[in-house]
């Protein structure tokens, strides 16, 4: 199965093709595709620059990536796995 | 420190103005990605893994505190709170807003900062020698010419849309600080025949997937012709180079394909025919420039400062700090301060918004309002008086930024990998993490010596790791990360690239390796001899043995 993810022209952030033709943010609410959906929602988001910028197709089991970028594909879905960026989250998320 | 007149201030603005409608019109939709990707680039903007990114020049790495201030304040306004010097001596930021870029440049054209051609075919930022104004082997401060060359090369209409991107770096000094040998022109400031500035010119260097040693092209341009001389290098590159393949673009391709004997014909052929007059660099021109880098009003100090050794005896991690993170100045009383932007399990190269403003005090109060980014990915404090040394480094040591590494194993170079970048094959910072904990020992550290470790995330080697005493390659081996070792790399005037030690390793098995192969040197080296030096005189062997073996007999 497939996820539709691109990321959005207005911050540059990761986003997938959720539920009703929506942009979202979570890996755990994209749409998950089968092979002709897939195809239909990469015309979808191409269709729509404005929002998905590079929308492209990923392989996923369940909604978990896999195939040979399952590794950029997972950091993509969370964030960097180390740094400063993640002291952040973690440091709002406590606030 | 070189200060914008009307023309910098006017080109920086109009620019400003000129991207701020693109960026307008690409949220409007009146500018598709294709379109707006090769505008973005010229402005050092890239769409990253999870958000745009925006590198920041810093011009041969020099900044005063105002600067380093408004970095700061970008920082935390804008982005995460922190930002990322690169071994170009920029400064990237990795989640700024689209909307937002424009507000940023404004803020920076401030305090006279922009990111023009940090990004892009076209000649990059220029790198000198941290040390610039303060070692005392150097002939004559390299960064005057690093400004003439930022001068004439912003913007430069013959010369901004090149093959492929085109670096230069400059020392002023026989020992080579600026890694000038890897770089697509390397330029080494030399006394000619008549007494006067010239310079030895390098060609032809660079990393990368086919990484190549810079060879000698002249031996003593006349400081007045170095601009011509630059101009017929480019023009045989952007009239000979290749286009049609984006891994064989690079002038290194080029200089390789022809041999430097042929390809210094044709600069030569190019050179005869220029305009010579409208490249000459005018004396007055020149003087104008090297003004604004006079030295600052140094006290006449003795050289030996007593509360300074004072401090030192009664202190051990301060002595230890300043064994490793204090450089002579030439200035007697005075030394240059190594800031570590390489805690223990930090992330090489990362500064807060905090830390920011913490360097930017201590450079206003104690470094005559100076401070350098190194393309080591660390910071100095150019001139601070002895006596002043140890309240530097109580004030760095509040902040995270006095592990007294420079230089050492922990002093890791990495780029930002899979964590960041689109490009990355694996991640860079959780190794250079594990190696940092593995060799945290102090004691260990000093007693390796002088150990530089390079991490890139993938072949284009923006961790330079070809050029590692110890280099490690991430590469991707069916969606799995796994690590190329390489020993006997060098970037300076005996410039070297790495020999591979053997079969990639997984991640987790990297930092003990290297540790393994640490080790080894230090039970076969003999006395005094730095690790360089013992791989030099044993080759790679006796690391290939100490980091499989252990595996191979698991196996």
């Amino acid at each position: 199965m497939k996820l539709l993810t691109a990321n959005r022209l207005n911050d540059g952030r990761v986003i997938y093709l959720g539920e009703a033709d929506t942009a979202v943010e979570a890996i755990d609410a994209a749409r998950i595709l089968d092979a002709d959906a897939a195809e239909a929602a990469l015309v979808l988001a191409q269709s729509r620059p404005a929002v998905f910028v590079n929308p492209y197709l990923i392989e996923v089991e369940g909604r978990a990536p896999s195939g040979r970028d399952r590794l950029k594909e997972s950091i993509r879905s969370v964030g960097p796995s180390v740094g400063h960026s993640l002291a952040f989250v973690a440091r709002n998320e406590t606030a | 420190m070189y200060r914008y007149d009307e023309f910098d201030a006017a080109l920086v603005r109009e620019r400003i103005a000129e991207f701020s409608d693109q960026v307008d019109r690409r949220s409007k939709g009146e500018l598709t990605e294709d379109q707006f990707k090769p505008l973005r680039l010229m402005n050092g903007v890239y769409l990253q893994l999870h958000a745009y990114m925006a590198r920041i020049a810093v011009p041969y790495g020099v900044m005063n505190s105002r600067q380093m201030r408004q970095l700061a304040h970008v920082a935390r306004t804008y982005d995460k709170g922190y930002g990322h010097f690169t071994t170009r001596t920029n400064i990237q930021f990795n989640w700024p807003a689209l909307q937002d870029l424009p507000a940023i440049l404004s803020d920076l054209a401030e305090v006279e900062m922009h990111a023009i051609q940090t990004s892009g075919n076209c000649i990059r930022n220029v790198t000198t020698d941290v040390f610039a104004g303060v070692a005392a082997d150097e002939i004559e401060d390299p960064r005057p010419w690093c400004e003439i060359i930022r001068q004439w090369s912003t913007i430069h209409p013959e010369f901004s849309f090149l093959p492929r991107k085109f670096k230069i770096a400059i020392v002023g000094a026989p020992k080579d600080r600026a890694a000038i040998r890897t770089h697509d022109v390397g330029l080494q400031i030399v006394r000619g025949e008549d007494g006067q500035t010239a310079f030895r010119v390098f060609v032809g260097g660079g990393q990368g997937r086919l990484p190549h040693i810079a060879q000698e092209i002249a031996s003593a341009v006349p400081g007045q012709s170095l601009l011509a001389y630059l101009t017929a290098i480019l023009r045989a590159y952007n009239l000979l180079g290749r286009r049609d393949n984006i891994h064989k673009a690079r002038i290194k391709i080029l200089v390789a394909a022809l041999g430097i004997d042929a390809f210094r014909e044709e600069v030569e052929r190019q050179y005869a025919i220029l305009r010579q007059e409208d490249l000459r660099i005018p004396d007055e021109e020149l003087a104008r420039i090297q003004a604004y880098f006079t030295p600052p009003p140094f006290e006449a100090l003795p050289i030996i400062s007593p509360a300074y050794d004072a401090a030192r005896r009664l202190n051990p991690e301060f002595a230890r700090f300043t064994r490793s993170n204090l450089r002579e100045h030439k200035q007697a009383g005075y030394g240059a301060i190594i800031v570590s932007l390489k805690p223990i399990d930090g992330v090489p190269g990362d500064v807060t918004a905090d830390q920011m403003e913490v360097v930017a005090d201590l450079a206003a109060r104690f470094s005559f309002d100076e401070v350098r980014a190194s393309y080591e990915q660390n910071l100095v404090l150019p001139h601070v008086r002895l006596e002043d040394a140890h309240a530097v480094w109580s004030r760095l040591r509040e902040a995270g930024l006095a592990t007294a590494n420079a230089d050492l194993a922990t002093d890791i170079i990495a780029c930002p990998g899979l964590d960041y970048c689109s490009l990355a094959n694996a991640r860079s910072i959780p190794v250079a993490q594990a190696l940092s904990r593995q060799l945290a020992d102090a004691d260990l550290q000093e007693k390796l010596g002088p150990v530089r470790i390079n991490i890139s995330g993938c072949i284009n080697a923006c961790g330079h790791h070809h050029v590692g005493h110890i280099g490690v390659l991430g590469v991707d081996r069916k969606g799995e990360e796994y690590y190329q070792i390489t020993v006997g790399g060098s970037p300076d005037e005996q410039a070297a690239l790495g020999e591979i030690v053997g079969r990639s390793l997984p991640a987790n098995e990297v930092a003990p390796a290297i540790a393994r192969a640490l080790d080894r040197y230090l039970e076969v080296r003999t006395d005094g001899e730095l690790f360089i030096d013992t791989v030099r005189r044993l080759g790679a062997d006796p690391f290939h043995t100490a980091i499989y073996e252990p595996i191979d007999a698991v196996a």
